[in-house]
């Protein structure tokens, strides 16, 4: 199995590591390797039909900060460079426009090429035309990283509880907000929380994203698309964020016994990201950075799982999931 | 749910106490109690009590602990189910805002209760705190109530966190 990798940050990284610790169970388990046959960054690439040694490829990133020696200004013309299976999308996400992530996806199905991604702009902008585009190339396009990180959520609807109507999915989706909002659940300001989280690489410089519940409202919209079946876009999404959370309402709350969470809510009529108050003890009433959702189905009851929602392995995990599955899917289909 | 139970119990002492213990026992909360000792049947007194309880589940082991101490319902009625929710303002709004929202929406919704808290100014912050829980009998009353506070907070840029 050849697989092309766009981004090579955090999880491009990790993945990376993970595709070389797991050899064995992929010639165990389908006969053959995973080889990296091309690689790019924001800046350069490389490629080898013959594979690339993963931990060379991290350690030579770490060393030089370049994943390759030669550079490029089109990316999807280093896509043409090298024959592949398989392409892992997860450069870095534009809410926008989907920026290059969108245009290599796009790429990669239109050439018939399988995609995995965790990129939550291409999706969250473009699920539909992405969707039919892999079924017009007969490609298999996953994206399970893009939710919840290592938390399994879109696979466990889709194929666990294939069968069952779901009613609504709740969740907390965006672990720097919940480390925000726990710790001012122990009286620490909004403005301190946002800072500690800073600082310990939970929130960007630039924390919009998050704290404006933005980040949390393209996971919604892709769970709306991807397990409701509905055709929706970021517009469409109801959002408040927690910037006017105050140390008061959290005070209130708690003499209530309850906490205050970022809450997104998906179902058939439903598409929002709020604050929501939760009562103590509750499955979401969840505390740090992790991410956790409330699956309710009409056989099986709520189903509610957590995990951790980002990190080099968390999130290279659900990719390895993905593409686990589609080599699955292959060998019944060879 | 609020239920009205009548029961039969032996006309001993400590029969009352008996009678209400298990209502507690299964968490429920018990609202009024009518000990009606002219009402004799075969030597055993009525008793009237209304209570709320979470779910059936609760009432119908409520209803085998009664059994299991021979005390004898002879009816149990204007049961129903009441839905609890609570809304949260921060904002710019004084007492009189919050009780004019409250009045209004009383007139378009029944609540069976409703409790109203809410912060007062500090020295850092002009912004201000509500906190509205309300009871009703219909899901649909708490839908309108989530409607209804979700505009008017949409109208004076006012910040609202329902419950879930």
């Amino acid at each position: 199995m050849r697989v092309f990798i766009c981004g090579f940050g955090t999880v491009g990284q990790g993945f990376a590591e993970v595709v070389a610790r797991r050899q064995k169970y992929f010639l165990d388990k389908f006969g053959q390797n995973v080889t990296i046959v091309g690689v790019m960054d924001s800046k350069s690439y490389a490629v080898d039909p013959n594979g690339m040694d993963p931990l060379d490829l991290v350690s030579r990133k770490q060393s030089t900060r370049r994943v390759g020696d030669e550079s490029y200004t089109v990316s999807t013309e280093v896509l043409d460079k090298v024959d592949y299976d398989v392409l892992v999308e997860v450069s870095p996400t534009d809410v926008k426009t989907g920026g290059v992530g969108l245009i290599n996806i796009r790429h990669a199905l239109s050439n018939g090429k399988d995609v995995i991604t965790v990129n939550k702009g291409p999706l969250a902008l473009k699920f539909r035309e992405l969707i039919d585009l892999a079924k017009a190339n007969r490609c298999k396009f996953r994206f399970e990283g893009s939710v919840g990180g290592a938390m399994p959520i879109i696979n466990l609807c889709r194929e666990s509880l294939a069968g069952e109507d779901i009613k609504s999915i709740r969740g907390i989706f965006n672990g720097t907000c919940n480390f925000i909002l726990s710790k001012m659940d122990k009286g620490q300001p909004f403005e301190q929380a946002l800072k500690e989280a800073q600082q310990m690489g939970y929130a960007e410089t630039d924390p919009t994203n998050d704290i404006e519940g933005y980040d949390s409202a393209c996971k919604v919209v892709i769970l709306a698309n991807s397990i409701f079946g509905r055709d929706v876009t970021f517009d469409d999404v109801q959002i408040t964020g927690i910037i006017s959370i105050t140390e008061e309402a959290i005070a209130l709350a708690a003499s209530r016994n309850m906490v205050i969470r970022l809450i997104g809510e998906v179902s058939e009529t439903k598409l929002e990201v709020s604050p929501r108050l939760i009562p103590k003890g509750h499955p979401l009433s969840i505390s740090g950075t992790l991410n956790t959702a409330q699956i309710l189905t009409d056989l099986a009851g709520p189903v509610t799982v957590s995990g951790r929602g980002a990190g080099r392995l968390e999130t290279a995990s659900a990719v390895l999931s993905d593409l686990i599955a589609i080599m699955d899917e292959r060998k019944r289909e060879a | 749910m609020i239920v009205n139970a009548e029961l039969y119990v032996k006309d001993l002492p400590g029969q009352l106490v008996g009678s209400l213990e298990p209502i507690s026992l299964v968490d429920g909360n018990i609202m009024g109690v009518v000990h009606n000792r002219e009402q004799i049947v075969n030597h055993r007194i009525c008793i009237n009590v209304t209570f709320e309880v979470d779910d059936s589940a609760q009432l119908e082991k409520l209803k085998e602990i009664w059994k299991s101490k021979d005390m004898i319902i002879s009816r149990m009625g204007s049961v129903y189910q009441t839905y609890t929710m609570e809304y949260m303002l921060i904002g710019e709004f004084d007492a009189n805002y919050l009780e004019g929202l409250i009045n209004e929406a009383s007139e378009m919704i029944t609540m069976d209760s409703m409790d109203m808290r809410y912060s007062s100014k500090t020295t850092t912050s002009s912004k201000r705190t509500g906190m509205i829980a309300v009871k009703t009998r219909s899901e649909e009353d708490l839908d309108r109530m989530d409607r209804f506070l979700s505009e008017k907070c949409k109208q004076s840029n006012i910040t609202y966190v329902r419950g879930v």
